[in-house]
């Protein structure tokens, strides 16, 4: 991507709320976009700014008035109030995924953008990694044929800060951790159809651990499994997928990405957030993506439908989770741009 | 318990299954006489009956029956999955144990009566799983019962492959092999979880379809998966389809991931290859034990000593149930309890 700030001679005014964790994925792309950056947190916003040469501020009441565009990156149960105050206010509003902990929450900031006319970007940053964005391209050129049975694996060492375990603050590792693959499946292989999924979690060892087995059944005939992690403490962070057709296979591990060795005395198991292997940052391709579109008026590589769509998946694995029974999926709220079509018009 | 200190007999019961080659290798090992005949419908073009048993060295002989009236002191049967039945129960009458390739059989009746054939008979069963001799596998298994995993929450299996397509037309025939890529494949899987687990599945979800080599006419499933609960608590997965394309370096292979609640493990069985490229394209040498003869070996060490093999005949009929439980749910679109004969 082209540098964003060609256009305007004007720094873009952000608003960052939330000084945790994937602040600091994102603060590097907003530096490197040339954003006039303040920051507003219950705790930390001062360290982050003092980090990175942001400004603090002690309210959002202070925050809105220095601001055009809103990056809400705090935990996943407060999205929907600060979403909807800062629509409120007239802000686009860029929200870490998921959107809300639930569909109709979702969908209540996407009506109110709409009714405010500001944009809104549910941040699936995994849409701007160049393993998926690239598995897309071959899908979407034919490379695989039509999608077939496809896998997604993600798991990591259980997050440290202990919200991610509270389903009222982060809906879970479904919803929180899974939601990444959900879309992906989707993006990939076309709506989703019908969702079977197990949980189990223990509390048996040292820490909690949790992993979840999600069963897509796509419109399409595709098959897709998605399994996630919170694992061990010394888990690494990992993903992968396969992604198979009638015409071939597309596969990655980052487990066996061998761009970079690194041999270092420091302790660097677990995190759940990808090592910094040098290549540009996916944080700062969708930021860049987003400030494209606010300023041209265009569509994001992530639509808010996209960002319903996620959380109606995941509600309805966790559905499945309680009941023991698969869940079909409501027909309200495709997705935007299903690969199916795509490939449909071109065979 | 006496012990067999002559040449063992050993009777060959079909050469359907292509593994029959490998296991006729791995018999050379040992001082054993083997002879055998063919049985089922032959694909046209292909090598099998007398020939094939000349190649494999193998006294080939006309019948069932007279391979039989040799007294084997052990049968093997390698037989379309519709046929395991029939034939080992033949084997077990003549008073042969008896190695079943896997599935054990094609139902869960036939299956629990062999096995109970085989005991009141007085003879030995085992089913043909030689993934349970990978070392990597006994490596997780001991990780595992040292407690080095803690408590074991969740397990991701694949058996990814090639379709059997090509010599052996019926892997693709609902009727000669009991169905497609479910039947196939999700045994391996589910029986390295049955000895990691040491307990039945309690219940079965299934979904499976038919989009890979759709264009070839294959009538079965192709692609699946499977997801089973335990009673413990621990969830499975198992993705069986045959999504390995034929131009693959390789066959496919086998993947085993465990999460328990102090460490994870994750073993590739058939991983380990020296990779390149010669004039035709990608090479694929695979290097490791020969688990086919790991198999052998124990099936014969087990005859010699009058003792029950492992893997046995009953945990054939533990993982044919999952499979016979993925099959029910497939008809029903719901997770089924495993049918409580087969436990």
């Amino acid at each position: 991507m082209k540098a964003v700030m060609s256009s305007s001679t004007t720094p873009l005014r952000v608003g960052l709320i939330g000084a945790g964790g994937i602040s600091h994925a994102h603060v590097p792309g907003w530096l490197e976009i040339g954003a006039d950056v303040s920051v507003y947190s219950l705790a930390g916003a001062e360290g982050l700014a003092a980090q990175y040469g942001l400004t603090a501020v002690d309210s959002l009441d202070q925050l809105w008035d220095r601001v055009e565009v809103v990056d809400i990156v705090t935990p996943t149960a407060t999205h929907h109030e600060l979403a909807l105050e800062a629509i409120r206010r007239g802000k686009h509003v860029i929200c870490e995924k998921p959107l809300a902990l639930s569909a109709a929450e979702a969908v209540e900031i996407e009506h109110a953008a709409a009714i405010a006319g500001v944009r809104l970007f549910p941040a699936h940053v995994v849409r701007y990694f160049p393993q998926f964005a690239g598995a897309r391209a071959a899908i979407a050129s034919g490379r695989i044929g039509r999608p077939g049975v496809f896998r997604f694996r993600r798991q990591s060492a259980a997050p440290a800060a202990s919200w991610f375990f509270d389903e009222a603050i982060s809906g879970g590792i479904v919803m929180d951790q899974m939601i990444h693959d959900l879309d992906q499946a989707e993006w990939l292989a076309g709506p989703v159809g019908r969702v079977f999924a197990r949980l189990r979690r223990s509390d048996a060892g040292p820490s909690p651990v949790v992993t979840a087995q999600v069963v897509l059944d796509h419109e399409s005939g595709a098959i897709s499994h998605v399994h996630g992690a919170w694992g061990n403490s010394a888990l690494p962070f990992s993903y992968s997928f396969d992604l198979a057709g009638d015409r071939g296979v597309l596969r990655y591990d980052s487990a066996r990405d061998d761009g970079v060795r690194l041999a270092i005395g420091i302790q660097s198991s677990g995190g759940y957030l990808p090592v910094d292997d040098g290549s540009p940052s996916p944080y700062t391709a969708e930021l860049i993506d987003f400030v494209h579109a606010i300023r041209d008026g265009g569509e994001a590589r992530v639509s808010p439908a996209d960002g319903i769509r996620a959380v109606r998946i995941a509600e309805a694995a966790m559905r499945s989770i309680e009941s023991g029974l698969p869940v079909d999926m409501d027909a309200g709220g495709q997705p935007s741009d299903a690969l199916p079509t795509l490939i449909g018009a071109q065979r | 318990m006496s012990t067999v200190d002559r040449p063992l007999r050993i009777g060959v019961l079909s050469f359907a299954h292509p593994h029959i080659e490998a296991y006729a290798h791995a018999l050379r090992a040992h001082d054993v006489e083997v002879f055998g005949t063919d049985v089922g419908s032959f694909d046209a073009g292909t090598v099998r009956g007398r020939e094939l048993a000349e190649r494999m060295g193998v006294e080939y002989l006309d019948d069932v029956d007279a391979v039989l009236d040799r007294r084997p002191d052990a049968v093997i049967v390698t037989a379309e999955n519709a046929q395991h039945a029939e034939l080992a129960l033949r084997a077990i009458e003549a008073g042969a144990h008896v190695l079943c390739e896997k599935p054990l059989t094609t139902s869960i009746d036939s299956a629990v009566g062999l096995v109970a054939a085989a005991e009141e008979a007085g003879v030995r069963l085992m089913t043909a799983y030689p993934v349970r001799f990978a070392p990597s596998f006994r490596a997780l298994v001991q990780t595992a019962r040292r407690g080095d995993l803690g408590e074991i929450v969740a397990i991701t299996g694949t058996n990814n492959g090639r379709i059997p397509l090509g010599d052996r037309s019926w892997f693709t025939d609902a009727d000669r092999a009991g169905g497609g890529a479910l039947v196939d494949h999700v045994v391996h899987c589910a029986d390295l979880i049955d000895e990691l687990l040491g307990e039945p599945a309690a219940d079965v979800f299934a979904t499976a379809n038919r989009v890979l080599h759709a264009d070839r006419g294959v009538q079965v499933e192709t692609g699946g998966v499977v997801s089973i609960s335990y009673p413990s608590g621990v969830i499975a997965t198992i993705d069986c389809s045959w999504s390995q394309p034929d131009n693959a370096d390789t066959w496919g292979g086998l993947t085993l991931e465990v999460h328990g609640t102090e460490g994870s493990m994750r073993i590739d069985p058939f991983a380990d290859h020296v990779g390149g490229f010669d004039a035709d394209g990608g090479v694929w040498s695979p290097f490791g034990v020969d688990l086919d003869q790991l198999l052998i070996d124990e099936f014969l060490a087990a005859v010699r000593e009058s003792r029950d093999p492992r893997p046995d005949g009953r945990v054939g009929v533990r993982t044919l149930a999952i499979v016979d439980a993925a099959q029910r749910s497939l008809a029903v679109q719901a997770p089924v309890a495993l049918n409580p004969a087969a436990v």
